[in-house]
């Protein structure tokens, strides 16, 4: 497996229907490096004034809520996963541990952004995971996927953030993911590192992935207000 | 040059007592001057002043467990396939019935998936509740393929034919409890395990009140149009409620069936008894 190809084994086809990968893209698209460069001499300055205050007091502007947004969309998908396999409670031994540990932290991260984010937050996706939940070797090898996956785009994002105290808390989850990374590495009897330099995958990259995976869906229709009900009465 | 072993010994014993000399001498300078050296005009290595460590704007909980609750939560998928579902998880198992991808009021058909997926054949297999009469078969294998992704509820309809209510629970707790009416000894409610798979509002009928659920469940009258579902509603004679008034369906007074509209999500298991 390499960091150009994280979801070798499932099936490719595009589509994000509910288009909640495609929303925080969009969002973060318009932030472009001038906007950085221009913007963001202040910002660094104000924080290197006051480092201690630059935390969760602060709120995060408008190119920081799009790469907080970019990476909830990630946990969402992450912790969506775990949630469901433990759910299923398909797997055996530390497999399942490890889901289980790992689903804990990605539920947190997701719960930690959604409150920094408020009513900024994007909308939550839907998911179908196409059985890979129910499967102890699916399950490892999308673990493998995903984990790889966060933590390329983590680094990638990460030089972009203004904010330090945004920045110290993405390097935190960052580390984190690695970790995760790591350990379901080892499960999938693969090694954990293999490199002595991990390259960053960049949004557009990491959006494409994500859509072919065909893991995000949209909601399905179970209600109507029209037509009259054809019950028995 | 010959020499004898103890000339060797001697001599070999003088040359570890100079190493050992030097490590000592180099772990004094450790001590005094720092293992990376720090301490000089450039400013580098450990000793150097650095900044203190920005403070983290996200408040990161500690690991979300997830609730007894949500692991024991049931799990429902939409049919995104036509398919047929079978008596055991193989293509050559009998059919128990066919699973269309939307209902008869046109919302996306749903079955409630059971625990327990299987790899047969090539496939992964999902038991699952679908459609049926009283007598009928409520499970059947479908191929996991066919179905979307799932969803979880953690409510429970239960509703009893002899006393004639009905009780939602919630993470096992009763959070509604109300009356309602059933079918006539003609045309019975059917008894057994079922679910709640679509909702209905703002039709223009009085007759099924101002809220409508529909379910997996299927009356006697198999003539009835489009399938003779039975729907938990409201209805515009409640003075009948409770009774034993319906062609099968389970009338509720108008502000009962609001009331379970607030609570109840489709999805939710419905056991008739």
């Amino acid at each position: 497996m390499t960091l150009t190809d994280p979801l070798p084994d499932l099936r490719w086809v595009d589509i994000d229907v509910d288009g909640a990968l495609a929303e925080t893209e969009a969002a973060a698209a318009p932030w472009t490096r001038a906007d950085f460069l221009r913007g963001g001499l202040g910002a660094l300055l104000g924080s290197l004034a006051v480092p201690a205050l630059a935390g969760a007091a602060s709120k995060p502007d408008r190119g920081d809520v799009a790469i907080l947004n970019y990476a909830l969309t990630l946990e969402e998908l992450q912790a969506a996963f775990y949630t469901e396999t433990e759910q299923a409670n398909a797997l055996k031994g530390e497999t399942k541990v490890q889901a289980r540990v790992v689903g804990g932290h990605e539920r947190a991260h997701v719960k930690a952004f959604r409150d920094v984010l408020g009513s900024k937050a994007g909308k939550q996706p839907s998911f179908d995971f196409r059985g890979v939940t129910e499967n102890e070797d699916d399950f490892r090898r999308t673990a493998v996927a995903f984990e790889d996956l966060a933590v390329a785009a983590y680094k990638a994002q990460a030089p972009a953030i203004r904010s330090k105290a945004y920045l110290a808390a993405a390097i935190g989850i960052h580390s984190v993911e690695a970790r995760h990374a790591g350990w379901i590495r080892r499960l999938a009897g693969r090694s954990p590192v293999n490199t002595a330099f991990d390259e960053p995958i960049s949004a557009t990259r990491v959006r494409a992935i994500v859509a072919k995976t065909n893991f995000v869906t949209s909601s399905p229709k179970t209600g109507t207000k029209k037509g009259s009900p054809r019950f028995t009465g | 040059m010959i020499t004898t072993a103890g000339e060797a010994w001697r001599r070999g014993g003088r040359v570890a007592g100079a190493a050992l000399g030097a490590l000592v001498v180099g772990l004094a300078g450790l001590v005094l001057v720092g293992p990376f050296g720090a301490g000089g005009d450039d400013g580098g290595g450990l000793g150097a002043p650095l900044p203190a460590p920005p403070k983290s704007a996200l408040n990161i909980p500690r690991p979300l467990a997830l609730a007894a609750a949500d692991r024991r939560a049931t799990r429902w998928a939409p049919v995104r396939i036509p398919v047929v579902a079978r008596r055991a998880p193989s293509l050559r198992a009998a059919g128990v019935t066919m699973l269309a991808t939307k209902t008869p009021e046109g919302t996306a058909n749903l079955v409630v998936v059971l625990p327990g997926a299987l790899r047969r054949g090539g496939r992964l297999w999902v038991r699952a509740r679908v459609p049926a009469r009283a007598q009928e078969p409520m499970t059947g294998w479908v191929p996991r393929r066919s179905l979307g992704g799932y969803r979880v509820v953690k409510t429970r309809l239960v509703v009893d034919l002899r006393g004639r209510t009905a009780t939602l629970m919630r993470a096992g707790r009763v959070v509604l409890r109300a009356p309602v009416g059933v079918g006539l000894p003609a045309s019975p409610t059917p008894r057994g395990e079922f679910y709640v798979r679509d909702r209905l509002e703002r039709y223009a009928s009085p007759v099924y009140g101002p809220l409508a659920f529909g379910t997996s469940a299927r009356s006697n009258l198999s003539e009835w149009p489009a399938g003779g579902f039975v729907g938990i509603h409201g209805t515009d004679q409640p003075q009948l409620v409770p009774g034993s008034v319906s062609r099968g369906c389970i009338r509720m007074r108008n502000a009962d069936i609001e009331r379970l509209g607030r609570l109840m999500p489709v999805g939710t298991p419905l056991r008739i008894r």
